[in-house]
Parts: structure tokens; C-alpha cells; sequence
């Protein structure tokens, strides 16, 4: 595990923060040490490159949709969702009303899920064992959720498809969101009460300014905990934000616990719009009725950049169309990638040994979306 | 001290467990959920359509076995198991509702020949 440096001094040594690190993902850091501090760290993603901007050039929009789940295992909802909404953008698909609410409701609940994951990460990182098992227990709730209506607890599978949705919400869907609401109202409360253990491990460490945070192209909560106020549903509305109340929680410090307060605040705001968009939910289509099941780019011609807030930030995608079956170029932009190799080395540099899983978990990783 | 840990082990004392005890109970699986194929050969066209559209090339056009072929002269899908990401898009594409996922979840076997789902299984 470790190695001694040519200089043979026996303080200098170097250190590998992952891949095969419980919880650190496949995603590995090479930490440069003297003692117990942090001299350089230099990030080393490609453990988990699956080429999927290749493979969706040899694929039709609809398999697209089934692949764009996998981009990250940890919200497969809302890559669902910027991929069948970059698919409507260059096939000029009118999505019904219905079929964005129910779009929406489950972004939101793949949100929660997904800041769930964060504290239960965090949890795991510090050694905080009873928050990782809370977290995951009550996750398991959304997830049973998600497999009344998708079929699939973690892979819904090209649900949200290019048109709408791919079938209408069950008969009991909407009494069991709101059953699962309160369970999340309970979690939301474990997860922010003030906690000492938390407290002392993640206050005043790995501080990002703001002027830091935009040079290095932070976005989503990362950007928020660093003071700057910031959220594409909110500058570019997509489906139905424009017409939903909901505030975007801002934390000036910049540190690891503002970023933490952040997620966790953000979980009150999805439920407030998840409650908005069932009481408002129309009745109606769920998916452009004229579409067959089989969507070709057959008349489309033309370029799309569609980005979405996801839970991790800003993800996109780029989509080139010339009238061939398959898309012409694909190309993901994942919220992970500026976080974990530019930001985390930045933020490593100088730092005790001990803070670097508070820091590492601290920046909501994904490997899955910075390898892609 | 403070009072509330306490009150909360007292409510997790006499709370029901969320897990449980699994071959004597199962969890309800949801009509919804993507589990085996199931081919109704009868309605089966041999269109092909499932074939096609399979992101992961898991089904094959195969012929049904020679006992059975007078009655089934055509091409049927088998799919494989193994490449399958239940996906579902076979059973959204199918024009006759022939072939179908079932809510069947336990796929773990020893032989690789039953991860197959046959047009005929014999």
C-alpha cells in the first residue's frame, strides 16, 4: 500500500485513496505525504469507463434510453430524463402535460433518494455506522416506489422515454408517494439535526471560496455551498419548474458542512415540489400518441445542448442528429467530473490525512459520471 | 441527559423490523416488475420486431424443435437471459402481446442452458 520515495526518507511516502477503498467508488487518489499531511494529491479516474458516447452512436433513441440509465447508477431517473428531453428537443415532440408532472415527481424522488446516498456515504466515511444503515433503510422506501411504477427498484429503464413516459402512473402510485413522503419527512429530520460527531468532523474543512468554485467550474450544490446562487430549473426552466414554488438554499461558508446543509435542505424543497406537482397532476396522455414504438432520427437534422440540475449538478447532453437512424455524435457532460479531479485536488493540498474522506465524500461524488 | 435517544430506542423497541424473513415470507413484487420473459407461442407472428429492437442483441429468431415443428413452421424469439437487461422495450414493440415479462425474479441456476427462455420448453 505504501512506497518509499527515492530519497529513502521514511516521513515521505505515498498513499492510494482508493479504488478497492470501502465506499470510495472506483475512483482512486494518489495522495504525496510527509507525516500526516497531505503534500499533493492527483486525482485517477477510468476505472469505470464504459464508453457510453460511443455506443450510443451505433444505437436507436429508444435503446438510448435504456443505456442513458447507466450513465449513474445513483440517479438513472433524471439521465433519463436530459436524454429523452435532448431526443424531444430534435424531433420537435410535444410531450403531454400529464407525462411532464410525472416526470417530474419521479426526478424529484430520484433526487431525495440520491441525497440519501450522500448522508449515508458521509456517514460511512466518518465512521458514523448507524447514519449509513438509517440512510439506506429509508431509501429503500423510494425504491419500492419507483418499482410499482418502473418495474426496476434502481434501473427504471428508459421509463421517462423520448415522448413522454413510457406507461401511466398505477392506480395506488400517488397514495404511496405520499405514504413514502412522510417516511422521507422523518429521515429529513434525523438528517438535520445537529449532531457533534458531524460537527467537528466536517466544520472548517476543505473550504472552496466562491471565486474558486466558479474558476474550477463547480455546479449544483457544490456552487450553492460556496455561496453563489445557482439552479437551472430556476435560470432555464425545463418541463414544468416554471410554474412550481420552490426556494434554492444557499450556505456562504463553503466548507464540507455548508455543502452537507445544502443536500439536505435541498430534500425539503423536492418534497415541497413533489406535493405541488401531485395536487396539480392532469389527467390525460402520457405519451405523444402518434409515436411508434420505435424512434428513428430519421427526420431530424440538426445539433441540441439540453442541461438539467441534477442532484450532483449541472448534466447535459449534447446530440447531433443527420437524418441516419442513430444519433451522429453523443456527447455527456457529467456534474461529477470538475468536482472530483480538479476541485478534490485543489482541496486536498495541504490538508491532515484524516479530513481527506470528509473531503472526498464531502463533494458528492459519482465515478459512474465522470468516467461515463 | 438528553431524553430523546431514549424515547427513540423506546419507539424502535416496538416498531416492526423492515426486513424479512425471507423463504418464509417474500416481499410483494408489484404486477409491474421485470422478471422472466414469457413467450405465448400460439400469438406469436414471427415478426421479428423484439429481435430488433433488443438494445442487447439477447434474443435469437429460432426454429421450434422437430417434434413440433408441423404445428410451428415458423421462427420464434428465444431469449437469453444472460445478455438481458429487462429492459421491457420486446414487450412494448410486440404487435400481438405474445411475448411478456413476468414478475418471476428468481433466475439464479448452476446450468447455463436454463438461462435461456425457449419458444417451446420441453
Amino acid at each position: 500500500m505504501t512506497s518509499v520515495k527515492k530519497k529513502y526518507d521514511a516521513s515521505d511516502f505515498e498513499m492510494f485513496f482508493g479504488p478497492a477503498h470501502p465506499g470510495s467508488g472506483n475512483f482512486s487518489v494518489k495522495v504525496e505525504m510527509r507525516g500526516e499531511r497531505v503534500l499533493k494529491a492527483t486525482a485517477d479516474p477510468g476505472y469505470l469507463h464504459r464508453g457510453f458516447e460511443k455506443l450510443m452512436e451505433y444505437r436507436e433513441p429508444m435503446q438510448n434510453s435504456v443505456l442513458s440509465d447507466r450513465v449513474c447508477v445513483l440517479e438513472p431517473l433524471q439521465w433519463n430524463l436530459v436524454h429523452a428531453e435532448a431526443v424531444d428537443d430534435l424531433m420537435d415532440y410535444d410531450v403531454p402535460e400529464r407525462a411532464k408532472y410525472i416526470r417530474v415527481i419521479l426526478a424529484e424522488l430520484s433526487r431525495i433518494q440520491s441525497h440519501f446516498i450522500w448522508y449515508a456515504v458521509l456517514s460511512l466515511g466518518t465512521g458514523f455506522m448507524t447514519g449509513f444503515n438509517v440512510a439506506m433503510g429509508y431509501r429503500d422506501y423510494i425504491l419500492d416506489v419507483f418499482n410499482l411504477i418502473t418495474g426496476g427498484r434502481v434501473y427504471p429503464a428508459g421509463y421517462i422515454c423520448p415522448g413522454g413516459v413510457r406507461k401511466d402512473l398505477p392506480e395506488n402510485a400517488e397514495k404511496k408517494i405520499l405514504a413514502v413522503l412522510d417516511k422521507i419527512e422523518y429521515m429529513r429530520k434525523f438528517a438535520s439535526t445537529e449532531n457533534l460527531a458531524w460537527l467537528s468532523r466536517f466544520k472548517e474543512v476543505g473550504i472552496l471560496t466562491k471565486e474558486e468554485a466558479i474558476k474550477y467550474g463547480a455546479t449544483g450544490p457544490i456552487l450553492r455551498g460556496s455561496g453563489f446562487v445557482t439552479d437551472v430549473r430556476r435560470e432555464d426552466p425545463y418541463e414544468i419548474y416554471d410554474l412550481l414554488e420552490f426556494d434554492i438554499p444557499v450556505h456562504d461558508e463553503g466548507d464540507a458542512y455548508s455543502r452537507f446543509r445544502v443536500g439536505m435542505e435541498e430534500i425539503e424543497e423536492s418534497m415541497k415540489i413533489i406535493t405541488q406537482a401531485l395536487d396539480r397532476l392532469p389527467e390525460g396522455e402520457v405519451r405523444t400518441p402518434t409515436l411508434k414504438p420505435i424512434v428513428q432520427f430519421r427526420k431530424a437534422n440538426g445539433e441540441t445542448y439540453i442541461r438539467n440540475e441534477l442532484s450532483r449538478g449541472e448534466g447535459a447532453f449534447y446530440m447531433v442528429a443527420t437524418g441516419e437512424k442513430t444519433p451522429y455524435r453523443v456527447k455527456i457532460r457529467g456534474p461529477s467530473f470538475s468536482h472530483m479531479i480538479p476541485i478534490l485536488e485543489r482541496l486536498l493540498t495541504g490538508v491532515n490525512y484524516a479530513d481527506v474522506p470528509a473531503i472526498y465524500w464531502s463533494l458528492y461524488q459519482c465515478p459512474a459520471d465522470v468516467d461515463r | 441527559m438528553k431524553i430523546g435517544p431514549v424515547k427513540e430506542v423506546f419507539k424502535n423497541l416496538f416498531k416492526k423490523p423492515m426486513t424479512v424473513m425471507f423463504p418464509e415470507e417474500v416481499v410483494e413484487i408489484p404486477e409491474r416488475n421485470r422478471g422472466r420473459h414469457h413467450l405465448d407461442i400460439d400469438n406469436c407472428i414471427s415478426c421479428g420486431s423484439c429481435a430488433k429492437i433488443c438494445p442487447n442483441r439477447a434474443i435469437r429468431m429460432i426454429e421450434a424443435p422437430p417434434d413440433f415443428k408441423e404445428k410451428y413452421p415458423k421462427t420464434y424469439p428465444q431469449v437469453d437471459l444472460g445478455k438481458c437487461c429487462f429492459c421491457a422495450l420486446c414487450e412494448d414493440v410486440c404487435p400481438k402481446d405474445a411475448l411478456t415479462l413476468t414478475t418471476n425474479v428468481f433466475l439464479a441456476t448452476f446450468e447455463k442452458e436454463d438461462t435461456y427462455v425457449n419458444p417451446i420448453e420441453v
